[in-house]
């Protein structure tokens, strides 16, 4: 299904304009501001195939407190942006972690926890920010980032990153042990407990690398637009989520692919942009948003009637 | 009050599997018929069917000789329809009483809920089984403190509160004992003289022939026999149920108990002690088949669950004389351990996964990093073949196959791990008799020749005395006798399963 | 079956729980501001407090018969946008009364919007209410772009200054609302609530509407947002498409400190009412307790986090005994 909202949405760019250049143009755009929300939507995918209504609520704020870090700690010197990155991807790891364990241990519904966390990291970006921002990106990540690799391949590097990304996303998910496990803990905990997987381990896990992968989206996101501000990760949150859901990953867990995140953060960014082009309001975009994930799980979502 | 009702050439899928193909079934009011069949011969669907819960795909029901169709339980409880399910149907965290009137409460003036007449009603249904209660049941205990047998009962009371002319009991008398199995019948006899309807669900011989006034034979999801219960013996019964008299003919020819015991042991348990385990304590050699008996739910699903490291326990277990504890499935199948659990949808399988997925769950550690799916893919066709395994494809889901496949999907992912100890909960249950056959040849294979040690509970009595070298049948938490040899014979097994002491057998 | 004591005990007063929370709450707030239970700053509290305990309703009766409702926060954004923008300032106590009754019937319409994908599409609902809320917040943010418009001053005056005997008007609202719950509750329905939501197979082949009372709850809890966005709207005054988004989650805590199960099937309606007060206590705390501006934001996000966590550190340390 994904593959067909794909091509779909490879047609309708076309339709802007019959000049082959333009509509190339146009789809290196959309692809380019997709990368970001793909690589958001990766944790998403993660916590999401594990099941059990797993889900990361707090990836918008890990993603904006990933971004102020990484602003603050590499302030415009190259030699810093390693350090920035591994800090910032520890402390998505941690606020993952956090998740984990109050799901796991303390028996949070994991929307409840995410919600609750979200909360905490926004109220910690105030309390380090105080409001204001000082900091720079450093011109190696622009370079690595926002330009392309080379002038005769007009692909800006994003791209090149997010399929790389995908790779390694792909091979965690089919080709591990791990991502066999998460899978298993997806359909039936009962069973993949009783198959020799560590559930409560795999849990904690999941829910640090979704802060992990949320905190390298930051990191890109930032060197890819140079500033931050307060609500830098959050317009991308429930994209995330429809993201994954138009991708065809199941909700209930147990059935997906990052390859069909990666299609739906394509499509929901050309609606985003079909939206901005027709110069509706944020509040369109939101209600468009809104009803396109309910009726995807009205088609996709449907669980068990109560009678068979 | 309703006179009869005919279910006529019913037939029910559950996508794929086909639960009825011809299911025919007629009752009458003061009678009772026994619907008889072995497991997943279409029992439960029929009566599902009956009273509204599923919906049929062919054939219909008559009530009073009109045709007539429900589109939900309620329209089935209207008709007058009661089903005692195996209590499915209570909600545990409301009190008897809530849970037998839930929907009927006698209400007040103003549309409130009568607590007086409530409680008195409610301990007016209770007193029906007055005297065979274990804890001091009154009206407010919530359901989810309730021994099994304890909720059965509210399950009974509840389906004959409204008062139904139909009365469905479906394998109600699986989680009671001897006296209230007893009381039951004596309840059902008096619904008769009320003008009553009884349909009995079971495949207890002895339970059917004390109570039963006709019989319907279901097989394979259709109606292979019916009639007077006064003109057939269990023998006839039987051979109607199953299609080979080979499976229960079953007899394991070669040695048996005597030589084992000489070998080492290989599973030693002392006093394991937990929420459903009160101290059992016993020794298996290498290379046994042991059995474990009793009722359901006597404490063998914690018992072997506590082996495996799922269930935390005090106590002391010892493989080939060294001490371990498991604290997790994982360390149990590091020192060689398997569990096939009971119910295999909920426990042992990935039900909307592939069938590769499913047989490699447990092992894809040994595939290395990026995992080796080829070689994964050649050793799950291997086990597959050897189980003689009908599948479309290794990566079709495992929904699609039969049970007898399913179950096999489950004894493959173990096999594939060479496990030294086998633990099965009711491994056949579900299961159709030629797989039966296989999964005999194929365990006692794998105790005599291969040398494994195998501790399986069953609660198919014929099963137990064909395959096993001693069976220990489970009673209340306890291992209650030990029987081999020559005392290892029905009357035994079932006199053990009961309770009865020792000195009333023979 | 061993069952302590303590456990019989807190099933059957989950909101035992609640009450002591409540004391100590309020015990803490006497401390920082002594003169709390003066008539005036009794009733500028409760009136506070109000929106919230009314949403907390509503959100309990949906938890309680299994479901949850994340979109709460939007209906009442809608119902102030509404209010904002129709009667304005300007308005009149006629186009009062009709655009609250318009906002009665929105929120029923929302509430039977999500009712019609959770209980007869069979959705999660979970994600279905999160859906919705966008959606919901997305044609509050069309109505009112910007924060603006209010209601007649006169109106909102009566609001902030009606004590009927003495007592905040906030008092009669509750009162009014747990005696209607008290009577649902010795109800049929009332027990069809708890059915269903403590297991829904088992209530639906006893013959429980499972789906009608699930839908039921929503259309519930689409009311009570409506009433509460009333409330909101009545509190401030103006206008602002916001308004309603920070209220979800904590209606969502104030049911869970209330004592209700978050899977469904346990608890009541006065635990969470208990609950939503705490809440507003805590915050009345915060706010007089000199905190540095800047650390507020991340103290009441702590806060709201061990208060969800609260019941699971409980459960951890029952379950440690043997």
């Amino acid at each position: 299904m994904a593959v067909v909202l794909f091509l779909l949405s490879g047609l309708l760019p076309n339709g802007f304009g019959s000049d082959l250049d333009v509509a190339r143009a146009q789809v290196l755009n959309i692809l380019r501001l997709a990368v970001f929300l793909g690589v958001i939507a990766a944790g998403q995918t993660l916590v999401i195939i594990s099941g059990s209504e797993g889900i990361d609520l707090s990836a918008g704020s890990v993603v904006t407190l990933t971004a102020i870090l990484t602003y603050i700690l590499v302030n415009g010197a190259n030699e810093k942006v390693l350090l920035a990155l591994l800090v910032v991807l520890a402390a998505g790891a941690l606020i993952g972690f956090i998740n984990g364990v109050g799901i796991t241990f303390l028996k949070i519904s994991p929307f409840v926890m995410t919600l609750g966390m979200a909360g905490v990291v926004t109220g910690a970006i105030i309390v380090i920010t105080h409001g204001s921002v000082t900091g720079k990106v450093a011109p190696i990540m622009t370079r690595l980032i926002a330009r392309p690799l080379s002038p005769s391949l007009p692909i800006p590097n994003a791209v090149l990153i997010w399929i790389l990304f995908g790779i390694l996303i792909w091979l965690l998910l089919e080709r591990t042990t791990f991502g066999r496990n998460l899978f298993a803990i997806g359909v039936n905990r009962i069973t993949a407990k009783l198959s020799g997987v560590n559930v409560t381990r795999m849990n904690l896990l999941t829910y640090s690398l979704a802060g992990a992968l949320a905190g390298f989206g930051g990191f890109l996101l930032v060197g890819n637009t140079g500033v931050v501000h307060l609500q830098l990760g959050q317009p991308f949150l429930f994209p995330s989520i429809a993201a994954v859901a138009v991708g065809g990953t199941l909700l209930s867990g147990g059935k997906g692919s990052y390859w069909g995140t990666m299609a739906g953060a394509i499509v929901l960014t050309l609606i985003t942009s079909l939206l901005t082009t027709m110069q509706m309001p944020d509040s369109v975009r939101r209600m468009v948003l809104g009803g396109t994930l309910l009726i995807l799980i009205s088609i996709y979502g449907r669980q068990r009637a109560l009678r068979q | 009050m309703g006179e009869s009702l005919s279910a006529r050439n019913i037939v029910k899928h559950y996508g794929g599997v086909v639960a009825l193909s011809d299911g025919n079934l007629e009752v009458r009011a003061r009678e009772v018929v026994a619907l008889i069949g072995a497991n997943g011969s279409g029992k439960s669907t029929m009566s599902k069917v009956i009273n509204g819960v599923v919906v049929l795909d062919g054939g219909q029901l008559l009530l009073d000789g009109n045709p007539i169709h429900f589109p939900s339980p309620q329209a089935a409880k209207n008709a007058g329809i009661a089903t005692v399910f195996q209590e499915l149907s209570l909600i545990p965290q409301m009190t008897v009483a809530e849970n037998i009137w839930l929907t009927r409460e006698p209400l007040n003036s103003f549309g409130q809920v009568d607590r007086k007449a409530v409680k008195r009603r409610t301990e007016e249904l209770l007193g029906l089984f007055e005297g065979t209660y274990k804890t001091a049941l009154h009206p407010d205990a919530s359901i989810a403190s309730l021994p099994p047998d304890e909720k059965q009962i509210i399950e009974i009371l509840k389906a004959i509160s409204f008062n139904p002319w139909l009365v469905i009991l479906d394998e109600a008398t699986a989680s009671l004992d001897s006296r209230q199995v007893q009381r039951l019948f004596d309840l059902v006899a008096k619904w008769k003289e009320q003008g009553k309807a009884i349909v009995f669900v079971s495949h207890r011989m002895e339970e059917i022939f004390r109570i039963a006034d006709k019989y319907v034979v279901l097989r394979n999801g259709r109606t292979v026999g019916a009639g007077n219960i006064q003109d057939i013996n269990e023998k006839q019964l039987i051979k109607l149920m199953i299609e080979k008299e080979s499976v229960l003919g079953f007899l394991r020819g070669g040695a048996k108990s005597e030589e084992k015991i000489e070998k080492e042991v290989a599973l030693e348990v002392e006093n394991l002690t937990n929420d459903g385990l009160r101290g059992v304590s016993f020794k298996v050699h290498k290379g046994e088949l042991v059995g474990i008996g009793g009722l359901r739910g006597q404490g063998q699903r914690h018992l072997l669950h506590s082996l495996f490291g799922d269930i935390l326990y005090s106590g002391i277990v010892k493989l080939f004389n060294q001490e371990v504890r498991f604290k997790h499935p994982r360390d149990a199948m590091r020192r060689g351990f398997a569990l096939v659990p009971g119910d295999r949808a909920k426990e042992g399988l990935l039900y909307i996964r592939s069938i590769l997925d499913n047989l490699l769950l447990p092992s894809w550690r040994r595939f290395g990093f990026p995992l080796k799916v080829s070689n994964a893919r050649t050793e799950a066709t291997q086990v597959g073949s050897h189980l003689n395994l009908k599948m479309a494809g290794l990566d079709e889901p495992v929904s699609s196959l039969s049970g007898g496949n399913a179950q096999k999907v489950v004894i493959g992912k173990w096999l594939m791990r060479d496990p030294q100890v086998l633990l099965l909960d009711d491994p056949t249950k579900g299961v159709d008799v030629g797989t039966k056959a296989e999964f005999y040849a194929l365990l006692t294979r794998l105790s005599s020749q291969d040398g494994k040690t195998i501790l399986l509970y069953s609660s198919d009595d014929e099963e137990l005395i064909g395959l096993c070298d001693r069976v220990l049948v489970m009673h209340d938490g306890m291992i209650h006798t030990e029987l081999s040899g020559n005392t290892l014979t029905k009357e035994n097994l079932i006199g053990a399963s009961l309770g009865a002491s020792q000195g009333d057998r023979e | 079956m061993n069952r302590s004591r303590w456990e019989v005990f807190t099933r059957r007063q989950p909101a035992l729980f609640a009450l002591v929370l409540l004391v100590l709450a309020v015990a803490i707030n006497l401390i920082v501001q002594p003169h709390m239970f003066a008539r005036e700053t009794l009733n500028s509290n409760m009136r506070v407090f109000l929106p919230l305990i009314l949403l907390a309703v509503g959100q309990a009766i949906v938890i309680l018969a299994g479901g949850i409702d994340i979109s709460v926060g939007g209906i009442a954004s809608i119902v102030n946008t509404v209010l904002a923008t129709r009667v304005g300032l300007e308005g009149s106590p006629a186009e009062m009364w009709r655009y609250v009754f318009i906002s009665l019937i929105i929120g029923l319409l929302a509430g039977a919007i999500n009712g019609f994908f959770i209980a007869f599409l069979r959705l999660q609902p979970i994600i279905t209410t999160y859906a919705t809320s966008f959606l919901y917040a997305g044609l509050a943010l069309f109505i009112l772009p910007n924060p603006g418009g209010g209601i007649p001053g006169n109106i909102a005056a009566f609001y902030r200054n009606s004590t009927p005997l003495h007592l905040p008007l906030a008092f009669y609202v509750i009162a009014v609302v747990l005696l209607i719950w008290s009577y649902l509750r010795s109800t049929r329905y009332g027990n069809f609530l708890y059915a269903v939501g403590g297991r829904a197979q088992a209530a639906y082949e006893t013959a429980v509407p499972v789906t009608w009372v699930q839908f039921g709850t929503y259309l519930i809890s689409g009311l009570m947002a409506a009433f509460a966005g009333l409330a909101i709207t009545m509190l401030s005054g103006s206008g602002n498409a916001d308004i309603g988004a920070p209220m979800t989650l904590n209606s969502i805590t104030a049911v869970v400190i209330g004592g209700n199960a978050l899977s469904g099937g346990v608890g009541g309606v006065a635990g969470p009412v208990m609950g939503a007060i705490t809440l507003g206590v805590i915050q009345n705390i915060i706010s007089f307790a000199n905190i540095d501006t800047w650390w507020e934001t991340l103290v009441r996000a702590v806060i709201i986090v061990v208060a969800l966590a609260a019941p699971g550190i409980v459960n951890l340390f029952r379950r440690r005994q043997p």
